[in-house]
């Protein structure tokens, strides 16, 4: 009875899902050309493999990545962490304060983008009225002309975006964290920071490392920002991974090779999310 | 430390983060309403009697492929939403209630959909579907996007069904309803705010969807979340109408998230953490 049930979503998923992730593992083993005809495909075994092994366009792109996503991280959890506890306070509970959260979060992405291709613009943007009206520079700076700059300038503009969904999950977290403890901590005589550190934290640790799986994987799979600030440039400086994928399917149209460097990519997330679990593992079973 | 003196300063905090958060978005809105010349003056004039609509007309012209855009999203996103919650209410009955054989392998497989990276499954189902000529076409794009909408429905309407006491559905079995009776004429029923409000999430999902939309569309399907890319695009930007467009394309999502608060604040983001 219940298979009846769930036949239509397992269909649709091996369809969506199953069917295109175990194709893809074969197309990486293939040098896919697409002909007049249609698509022609020949096994070339490990050599899409062997060459992101030496192509600088991939490594470039592996330590942007490694970059953005490392700093991504630790810049949402931490700006998240103050934020959540700033609104977990009395003074913060108004409801319109999760209002504020929610707006930015419902935003496209491709909308953000804009959002900060204006404010970053050289001429005109606000940001350089800023810069310069507070005489930090004379005639402003062009955020998005030098690689590591540009670099710079997208994760501002991604930890903007995922500020307030990582807020709301440690908000969350916080109001389950049982009252008792700080009660219990304060008659002991604990400051502030004590209770932070000794109760705070430690109750927050499952919410933290599941916030901390969404942010590597969602900083991993940034493409929208990338595409309408920069298209990769200048100079390569802000291709990411998954850019550098689609990039080189489909401009490219090398598909074979889009494939394996996008299955790099995947174990790449399941490696970081299979670490995040056992982190996640011996705490969660002692408490059981 | 000073009881009012550290009041004052988490006012202070709480007001930085309202303008931080509301700021560039309170700017890009005020700036659409700017035309051009006002706009690359230097400072910008913010000359309120220069206010003119002026850039809405402009991007809303049929030629533009603005309307056609939001046109085009709202078929998409409706109908992935429709699909998602008829097939995926049913999956996450028979996986909160009914002995499934594997249920515990859908569930791992439900989780693990959200760490693939859409370019893994974006090449072959580009291949799959230039063979079929399903590039381009408002069914190719909806069938794609249930890969990332129908495992987050079935995850929330999973753990909406669990809630429900389970006496109901005894008491319908004594009566001699059917599991699939017992669903449509027990469960569905009070499961409709949860129902809606899980299709309104779906909803805000596939509208903005951009990853997918840029490589499986062409020119008929453009989504609005292309359109807003293609104004942005530009040689010569024309900054006012990129910054329209996102307003326009950006509205219905955020108007549905501020009437859907209690169920996103409540239903799904605590349901992540619980779970």
């Amino acid at each position: 009875m219940g298979i009846l049930f769930t036949l239509p979503a397992v269909i649709i998923l091996l369809a969506v899902l199953a069917y295109p992730i175990i194709s893809s593992f074969v197309l990486s083993f293939q040098d896919v050309r697409l002909a007049a005809g249609g698509i022609v495909t020949e096994f070339v075994g490990l050599e899409n493999y062997m060459r992101i092994f030496q192509d600088a366009a991939f490594r470039n792109a592996f330590s942007n990545s490694i970059y953005f996503t490392f700093v991504e991280v630790v810049a949402v959890t931490l700006l998240s962490l103050g934020l959540a506890l700033l609104l977990n306070h009395p003074l913060g509970r108004p409801a319109i304060y999760r209002v504020v959260l929610l707006i930015p979060w419902a935003l496209a992405p491709v909308a953000n983008a804009v959002l900060w291709k204006w404010i970053y613009n050289a001429n005109y943007g606000v940001l350089n009225a800023i810069v310069v009206g507070l005489g930090l520079s004379e005639t402003g700076v062009v955020w998005l002309g030098s690689p590591f700059l540009a670099l710079n300038m997208i994760l501002i503009a991604d930890v903007w975006k995922a500020i307030p969904f990582i807020t709301l999950l440690l908000l969350a977290g916080l109001q389950n964290i049982p009252r008792h403890l700080y009660k219990a901590a304060l008659m002991d005589g604990a400051t502030t920071w004590q209770q932070f550190i000794h109760v705070t934290l430690p109750g927050l640790r499952t919410t933290l490392i599941i916030s901390n799986v969404l942010q590597s994987i969602w900083a991993l799979k940034v493409f929208d920002l990338v595409f309408v600030l920069t298209k990769g440039g200048p100079a390569d400086g802000t291709v990411l991974l998954n850019f550098l994928s689609w990039r080189v399917t489909f401009n490219y149209l090398n598909i074979g090779y889009g494939a394996a460097i996008a299955d790099v990519l995947f174990v790449l997330m399941l490696l970081l999310a299979l670490a995040y679990i056992r982190a996640l593992r011996p705490r969660t079973s002692a408490r059981k | 430390m000073n009881k009012n003196l550290s009041k004052v300063i988490i006012q202070i905090f709480l007001i930085s983060f309202v303008f931080l958060a509301l700021g560039p978005i309170l700017w890009a809105v005020v700036t659409s309403f700017l035309p051009l010349s006002s706009l690359t003056a230097k400072p910008i004039d913010l000359d309120p009697t220069k206010f003119t609509l002026t850039n809405y007309v402009e991007v809303l012209d049929t030629s533009r492929g603005l309307m056609s855009g939001l046109i085009n999203s709202m078929i998409i996103a409706t109908f992935t939403s429709a699909v998602a919650l008829t097939v995926g209410s049913a999956a996450a009955y028979a996986l909160a209630r009914l002995s499934l054989p594997g249920s515990n392998a859908i569930l791992l497989s439900i989780l693990a959909t959200q760490m693939f990276p859409g370019i893994v499954i974006a090449i072959p189902l580009f291949i799959v579907m230039s063979r079929l000529g399903m590039i381009d076409t408002h069914l190719g794009l909806m069938f794609v996007y249930l890969s990332f909408v129908l495992p987050i429905v079935i995850w929330i309407l999973k753990g909406f069904f669990e809630s429900i006491p389970i006496q109901l559905e005894k008491a319908a079995a004594i009566d001699g309803a059917t599991n699939t009776q017992t669903f449509r004429y027990i469960i569905l029923p009070i499961s409709l705010p949860p129902l809606f409000a899980t299709g309104v999430f779906a909803f805000i999902e596939s509208w903005n969807e951009f990853f997918f939309a840029i490589i499986l569309t062409r020119i008929n399907v453009k989504t609005a979340p292309i359109a807003i890319s293609e104004f942005a695009g530009q040689y010569r930007t024309l900054y006012g109408q990129m910054l329209a467009s996102a307003v326009l394309a950006s509205l219905p999502v955020v108007i549905l998230a501020i009437i859907f608060r209690r169920f996103i604040l409540e239903g799904f983001v605590e349901g992540a953490v619980k779970s």
